[in-house]
């Protein structure tokens, strides 16, 4: 395994996932001890102190968020576990849903009563079943056993957890656009300021962190802050669950703990590339992290400092590994149709601009590409990025320049010669 | 008061103000699209950019808040090219179908690409395509080409006519503005202003729909009679140099479409649906010629008629109509105001299927002058049971008066605008002017007195009621 275990520390078993099992893991111990014992502020300083950044792409640290909502303002505030996993190439949130619902609820529970939340809720992907049932049948045996509800633990404090389903919209997974839709509306991203700690869900005071951010939140107030910097890198504590796919002979989730070294994981932990190939280029973090070449990778460690320098990010936690091989044009392809797919339409530069970037991409591939139609959608990634509500125009353009910056000659190829280089192949090492 | 500089110069604001309404309000014009004045801040049309001194990137001006001591650049090299950008974005999937569209020469879309971008479109794919004639209601179109998703119609039907009749569906640019339900927006009686906010021509009216290009309009300011609220409102009719010979007279004169003129305080930028139709009232086919009797007479000789009816009567009872401008009611009540009892008539009652009054302008009074006519001669109710037992003589000015219910055997002298069966009634019947002919005031139901000036001529053969009232005093006859 690479590095240290925060949450895959247990085996996975058919009953792994229920309270029984949980409560054998000294599940709600942690609770049951903060509640008696703790004070909100305790909570939020040691979240604080121990640097925990949030693990859904954007790495904000968890306990600046939580500084920033009042606890003495008098409204209501809301908390709400943001399980719309979305971004290509990352399914890590699914394997605590599914394994760990009770860990999660646990965590929820407590950073609730770290912000006086009386409702949290778990915004979860629409098309995650398993994980959903897994969830909701958490919530219930945690009602029953008087976790969750009126009382908690036979203390004043009281707090409801709501699991509410997405429809499939990837912009939904960004926490204001989440807000939106879990207000009923149409998911749209919303200006900043207000921010939503000041003025979110239905306009109260809302903290939105990521399924794996929440996740860590009992190990670090059960065993301390300083015990969550023994694990990971000085600027990047902790672990990180990574789902890698792609060419990879053993895809799945594996935890890495930060600083852990890069080639190390994909050639030994994950045993190396299908059909042994070479590793060509590799997406660290869901597509919208900007892609690494082979050589790139070479001499990175898995956290946000190495990562940054070698000009790309944690992102989500989404690695996709490309063997040699593989047609770097029909990839973007791919990718922009998904950034037009889910574009929601808001601003402006989004709208038009994923769905121009889509259709010069898909000029290319068929053959009919011209002289400039690289520098267009270089322009249109420029013209993108920074300019919309939220970052998914960013993240489109990210994409794009990532993979024109360093694959440029096989996009140069398929417009002089209305033809792949590479035979346009995305599957590689599956015939050989 | 915080103090910004705009483009370097110093200027006060509001605390809470966006840089975008401290930069209008002194006169610094930064464009925009899906901001308006009076909608909540959507901030998706991203043209509104400015930049913040000191930062290397443009920002939206309209959800960007005042601070003590800001540097805005309204027009620095990246937000030039910002704009631009935008630009090329928003007219990416627009067909530019500028000659055949309605807003060609008032559309925004139009003046900032040659005020901001002014160059051909650099993308070579096809655009996408999308309905172009569908009815968002039975009197607004939509053309979703056209329209640029800036949502200030949407904004408007929540926020606003709070009808929630309009929605965004499917996402990206196959975003599509809809009506919540089918029909959804014929109940919206304010539905029509949407055609106004409206920054391109996404959004037209069908009772405008390629009557005229606005250029040969001119907008005459006007006052709505549709109710006590008096909107002022704008009747847009051909200027003068553009009443063509070649184009059937009805249209050189009539009024091609009405708008809100916008005064605060009364009714805002928005006026109801029932003031876009002004026309349905004062196209009505005008009675042009005097009667006596149900006979058609000179006109001098109708006054003539009248004037001996007044002067004979013992107890004369005069209808004045709300309709009537200040002007025309003092003028009553200076020249006949002694020899009448005077009532004020409803010209105007509330018809089946109209809304009677709701809280956000239309007013239970269908008239526009109550206030002005209550002013002058106090309210005295125009029912006929409470007239003086021995009348002899009615003098009817205006609409809405039933005949049958005068007391019987008196004398009517009756003066009305429009061709209806009680004009041959009236022992004398002389036709009078209407509002878009004369220039004229208003007092609302709130005590606002609103000016109106005169949209087109009178036709031969009326007169203004204020003429006739000082005709029918006067001890000889005053040719029409």
């Amino acid at each position: 395994m690479p590095g240290k275990q925060l949450l895959m520390t247990f085996p996975v078993t058919a009953t792994s996932h229920t309270l029984d099992d949980y409560r054998c893991r000294d599940g709600y111990a942690t609770l049951e001890r903060v509640l008696r014992q703790q004070t909100c502020e305790d909570v939020t300083r040691e979240v604080t102190a121990a640097g925990l950044l949030g693990h859904g792409g954007a790495a904000f640290p968890a306990g600046r968020k939580w500084s920033v909502v009042n606890l003495n303002d008098g409204q209501p505030h809301y908390l709400c576990a943001n399980a719309d996993e979305g971004e290509p190439g990352t399914f890590k949130d699914r394997w605590i849903l599914e394994n760990a619902p009770h860990r999660l609820l646990e965590s929820m529970l407590i950073a609730a009563y770290a912000l006086q939340v009386r409702h949290c809720f778990v915004y979860i992907r629409g098309e995650f079943d398993l994980p959903y049932r897994r969830l909701a049948a958490a919530i219930e045996e945690a009602y029953a056993a008087g976790y969750c509800g009126e009382r908690i633990l036979g203390t004043d404090f009281a707090c409801d957890i709501v699991a509410y389903r997405g429809a499939g919209s990837y912009v939904c997974g960004e926490a204001s656009g989440l807000l939106s839709s879990l207000e009923g509306k149409r998911g749209y991203p919303r200006n900043r300021p207000p921010r939503l700690t000041v003025q979110g869900l239905y306009r109260r005071p809302t903290v939105v962190n990521n399924v794996e951010t929440l996740a860590n939140v009992t190990g670090i107030v059960a065993n301390g802050a300083d015990w969550y910097r023994s694990f990971g890198t000085p600027k990047s504590p902790g672990t990180q669950l990574v789902s890698i796919s792609g060419h990879i002979a053993r895809p799945g989730v594996y935890e890495v703990e930060y600083g852990y070294p890069l080639t190390k994981f994909v050639y030994e932990d994950c045993g190396g590339l299908t059909g042994a190939a070479a590793l060509k280029a590799l997406i660290p973090g869901g597509i919208s992290t900007k892609v690494l070449t082979g050589a790139e990778c070479e001499g990175v460690t898995y956290d946000h400092q190495s990562l940054a320098a070698a000009g790309s990010s944690v992102g989500s936690g989404g690695m996709i590994a490309i063997a040699e091989g593989t047609c770097m044009v029909r990839l973007l392809q791919v990718m922009l149709r998904f950034y037009h797919h889910e574009s929601c339409g808001q601003c402006t530069p989004c709208r038009e601009g994923t769905g121009w970037m889509h259709r010069i991409i898909d000029r290319i591939v068929a053959g009919r590409g011209r002289p400039g139609d690289v520098e267009s959608l270089l322009e249109i990634s420029r013209r993108n990025d920074g300019t919309t509500i939220c970052g998914m125009g960013d993240a489109a353009g990210y994409a794009t320049v990532g993979i024109l910056a360093k694959f440029r000659d096989e996009f140069d190829y398929w417009i002089e010669h209305g033809r792949s280089r590479l035979m346009g192949k995305l599957e590689v090492g599956i015939d050989a | 008061m915080p103090e910004i500089f705009i483009d370097g110069h110093p200027v006060q604001a509001e605390p809470g103000q966006s840089v975008l309404q401290v930069a209008l309000a002194n006169g610094f014009y930064i464009p925009y699209f899906c901001w308006h004045p009076a909608l909540s801040v959507a901030g998706n049309c991203r043209i509104c950019c400015v930049q913040v001194e000191g930062r290397s990137w443009a920002e939206i001006s309209c959800n960007l808040p005042v601070t003590e001591g800001m540097r805005i650049l309204t027009d620095s090299d990246v937000v030039r090219e910002q704009r631009r950008a935008t630009l090329q974005f928003i007219t990416l999937n627009h067909p530019v179908d500028c000659g055949i569209c309605d807003k060609a020469g008032e559309c925004t879309l139009q003046d900032y690409h040659y005020a901001y971008n002014g160059r051909p479109s650099i993308s070579l794919e096809p655009k996408v395509r999308a309905d172009k004639f569908h009815a968002l209601s039975g009197r607004i179109l939509l053309d979703n080409e056209r329209c640029i998703l800036c949502s200030r119609c949407v904004r408007f039907t929540r926020e606003k006519s709070k009808s929630h009749a309009l929605g965004i569906k499917r996402r990206g640019d196959e975003s599509l503005l809809r009506a919540a339900e089918d029909h959804a927006l014929d109940t919206d009686w304010y539905s029509d202003n949407i055609i106004d906010i409206c920054p391109v021509g996404a959004l037209l009216s069908r009772s405008f729909l390629y009557k005229a290009r606005v250029w040969y309009l001119q907008p005459v300011p006007s006052v709505c009679p549709g109710c006590a609220r008096g909107c002022a409102v704008d009747l847009w009719v051909r200027k003068p140099q553009w009443r063509l010979k070649s184009l059937a007279a009805k249209q050189n004169t009539s009024i091609m479409r009405v708008t809100p003129h916008g005064t605060p305080g009364i009714d805002g930028p928005w006026i109801c649906n029932k003031g876009r139709d002004l026309a349905r009232i004062f196209e009505r086919p005008r009675a042009l010629q005097a009667l006596r009797k149900g006979q058609p007479v000179e006109y001098g000789v109708a006054v003539v008629a009248a004037r001996k009816l007044v002067a004979d009567a013992k107890r004369a009872v005069a209808l004045v109509s709300n309709w009537g401008s200040n002007e025309q009611l003092t003028a009553f009540r200076d020249r006949l105001g002694t020899r009448f009892t005077v009532y004020i008539k409803h010209d105007h009652m509330p018809q089946s299927g109209e809304p009677v009054e709701d809280d956000f302008l239309i007013r239970a009074d269908k008239n526009p002058n109550t206030a002005g006519a209550v002013a002058l001669f106090g309210a005295r109710s125009d029912r006929a049971a409470e007239f003086p037992a021995d009348t002899d003589l009615v003098l009817v000015w205006g609409e809405g008066c039933d005949f049958t219910r005068l007391p019987r055997g008196v004398k009517i002298v009756f003066l009305n605008a429009y061709l209806q069966p009680e004009n041959g009634h009236a022992d004398v019947f002389l036709p009078v002017t209407i509002q878009m002919e004369r220039p004229g005031h208003y007092t609302n139901g709130d005590g606002v007195v609103q000016a109106f000036v005169a949209a087109v001529a009178p036709p031969p053969g009326v007169a203004d009621a204020a003429t006739l009232f000082a005709a029918l005093a006067a001890s000889e006859v005053i040719p029409a």
